[in-house]
């Protein structure tokens, strides 16, 4: 028996993101459900205008506005973005709201990253989580996770938690900074690209976000999803280079960032204090820009140009989360999403990568 | 442009973002130098009138016919496009000469309404496509018409990005309120310019992307007389290089989107691109660098004068009203011949 009946709506959270809004796109009318996306703005609204849907505008950290959006719904899909504390702040939102507007499945939206970027040979979701990764997003979607494990003890709405990996397709900036950084000369690799991408193209993650909602056996689990098959990183970054004419000696093989904890400057770091966005929640939306316009500038002024320099290209380069994510040598099994949810994900990763390649030729208007 | 010498009394209708964030900034610079004496902002929010006319010392007005009350001698009109008609021609039977903000009117027989009420009540009207006053584009008119690189043979216009315009309502996304996406939006100072380029299009095929609601992306290919070929990319989708290049017969320029005064220029034959900003004209003997020509502010401003100026020296405006409903009109025609723009 599937929770949705027909002729319902479910409600997605983050609609105007390149999760949400493909699938709004991709599971609006089907099998008699209505996608209802609830965006933080009007100016959200831009993109999932191409169709009349019943859309609401409610900030996914304000309470009682986003009880209101959900009114109705009997699934909550919940795919907004934020920075670690909003992801947190979000999860208990999320779930106090769905449970006041009387919604039955929340489905969250999580990341593998609750495993780390290289996570280790045998992980599956039976794997103990912790707090100590070195990139504050990981621990911030541990620490979502297990509030809203904590909150759906009181039996009020069943939560369903998706750790997809790397999610690519149309509008993925997968797609695009490894387009960006190749056509600037900056692209890097490690070990030649041999690591293992624990891709999910993105009409394979709204396929589960289907079953997610529907499965009566989903109700409190969480649920690793990926590709079919095993890719390695140069699977994937290979064919873009080759699609924009380069080959592999685009990438550069430079060292490896250094594996420890990243630091957020400090002004950038106090707008992600709890305390600031509570705050923040009275302060007028243009002062709120100035902070961040001040924390985007500060405190890294430009140093000072040496004249004395020959011209050079710019260099290859890794990131944190590019060096663990490109050191990873583990598939993350999708055999418990098979088995309770009847998981099989319906895009070949090669499809899916030569449809992104479409949409990126359309995208920088090449066709 | 000449300035006028004494104060246009001038009412604005709308207190919505264009108002706030291009002619709160201009009115306060125009009355500085005594071009403009601002007599009502008209709104029937008063949350969004009210902080307005505080703002720049003048009545607030819950109507139209209120401020016409106070007999401006021009209205600028930066309303939804839906009120542009009756708006426009209540204040020209009025007497006032009128602004308009782009798109003209909602339709493009809303549009030809309003400039035959011009017409009748011989009262100047001027339509708000502030981008031909960019010195960029009028220095890419002479290049094409001068063919001082030659003919022009093609050019590709791609522009937008994410959608960024802080609309206040989602009024601006409702196929009831608004009559089309992207290709309204920004696409109608695109096709204003390319029929100031060149011409009205020999022919032309329009895709974009709606399904029964408003396009975030759309294609248009155009041949122009004496063959030259465009192709213009519009979106509210996705981050575009915003940018429109002219190859002519010898040379290519660039033309950033909103860089009012800058162009690149490649010379064939000539192994380096100048990245030049348009500055006035140097004369040919030992002299100091000469002054930057208008920036984007400075264009709209610049537009602001001249329908002052049009006024006090009984002329039509640089853009008359005729001029935007042409824009729009292509545009209705573009959402006629329409095929689907598939986007996987």
């Amino acid at each position: 028996m599937n929770t949705a009946n027909l002729s319902t709506s479910w409600a997605v959270i983050g609609a105007s993101g390149f999760i949400g809004l493909r699938t709004v796109e991709g599971l609006h009318g089907r099998d008699g459900v209505n996608l209802r996306p609830v965006v933080r703005s009007a100016t959200s609204l831009a993109v999932l205008a191409r169709r009349r849907l019943d859309w609401r505008i409610a900030d996914p950290r304000d309470l009682p506005a986003l009880t209101e959006a959900l009114r109705g719904c009997p699934v909550c899909l919940h795919a907004a973005l934020g920075d670690p504390v909003q992801i947190e702040r979000m999860a208990t939102i999320a779930y106090r709201a769905c449970a006041a507007a009387g919604v039955r499945r929340l489905v969250w939206l999580s990341s593998a990253s609750v495993h780390g970027q290289n996570p280790p040979p045998g992980t599956d979701e039976s794997t103990p989580l912790h707090e100590s990764h070195p990139l504050a997003y990981n621990n911030a979607k541990v620490r979502a996770e297990r509030r809203l494990e904590q909150l759906a003890r009181d039996g009020r709405v069943e939560v369903v938690r998706l750790r997809p990996g790397v999610v690519f397709g149309p509008r993925s900036r997968w797609i695009t900074d490894a387009a960006a950084d190749l056509r600037a000369g900056r692209a890097g690799w490690l070990g030649r690209g041999r690591g293992v991408c624990n891709s999910i193209h993105v009409d394979n993650l709204v396929h589960a976000l289907r079953l997610a909602a529907t499965v009566p056996a989903a109700a409190g689990e969480a649920f690793l999803v990926g590709d079919a098959e095993t890719v390695a990183w140069r699977d994937f970054l290979l064919p873009i280079a080759l699609h924009l004419g380069l080959d592999e000696t685009a990438f550069a093989e430079p060292p490896p960032a250094p594996l420890v904890a990243e630091r957020t400057p400090p002004l950038a770091a106090l707008t992600r204090t709890r305390l600031y966005q509570r705050l923040g929640d009275a302060v007028p939306d243009r002062a709120k820009r100035l902070v961040k316009g001040l924390a985007s500038a500060w405190p890294a002024p430009a140093p000072a140009r040496d004249a004395w320099v020959l011209p050079r290209a710019p260099a290859g380069r890794l990131t944190l989360e590019q060096t663990l994510l490109q050191g990873c040598a583990w598939k993350l099994p999708h055999a418990k999403a098979a088995r309770l949810l009847g998981y099989v994900p319906p895009v070949p990763f090669a499809a899916g990568l030569a449809t992104s390649l479409e949409w990126l030729d359309f995208a920088e208007g090449r066709t | 442009m000449k300035p006028p010498n004494t104060p246009v009394s001038l009412a604005l209708v709308g207190c919505g973002a264009v108002s706030r964030l291009f002619y709160r900034p201009a009115l306060r610079e125009l009355r500085r130098h005594g071009l403009v004496e601002l007599v009502a902002v008209v709104d029937p929010r008063p949350e969004a009138r009210d902080p307005l006319a505080r703002e720049l010392g003048c009545a607030a007005c819950a109507s139209l016919d209120a401020a016409l009350a106070l007999r401006p001698a021009l209205v600028a009109i930066a309303t939804p496009p839906s009120l542009h008609r009756v708006q426009a021609e209540a204040a020209l039977a009025a007497g006032c000469a009128v602004l308009c903000e782009k798109p003209l009117a909602a339709t493009a027989d809303d549009a030809d309404a309003i400039v035959a009420a011009a017409a009748r009540a011989a009262r100047p009207l001027a339509a708000g496509h502030y981008k031909r006053f960019f010195p960029a584009h009028r220095a890419l008119k002479t290049l094409i018409e001068r063919q001082t690189f030659g003919p022009l043979l093609e050019a590709t216009l791609v522009e937008g990005g994410k959608f960024a315009w802080p609309a206040a309502t989602d009024s601006f996304f409702r196929r009831e309120q608004t009559p089309g996406g992207v290709l309204l939006d920004i696409g109608v100072h695109v096709l204003d310019l390319l029929r100031w380029w060149l011409g009205e299009p020999a022919d032309f095929t329009y895709a974009d992307d709606a399904l029964d609601g408003l396009e975030a992306n759309a294609r248009l290919d155009a041949t122009f007389a004496g063959g030259a070929r465009v192709r213009l990319r519009l979106s509210r989708d996705w981050r575009t290089e915003n940018v429109y290049v002219f190859r002519f017969a010898r040379a290519v320029v660039h033309c950033r989107v909103n860089a009012a005064n800058q162009l690149e220029i490649t010379l064939d034959d000539l192994p380096l691109t100048l990245a030049a900003e348009l500055r006035h004209p140097l004369p040919a003997r030992p002299a100091p660098p000469s002054r930057a020509l208008e920036t984007n502010p400075q264009a709209f401003l610049a537009q602001l004068v001249d329908v002052c100026a049009a006024l006090h020296e009984h002329r039509p405006p640089f853009v008359p009203g005729a001029e935007g409903a042409a824009a729009l009109r292509w545009v209705e025609t573009c959402y006629a011949r329409r095929t689907p723009l598939s986007l996987r």
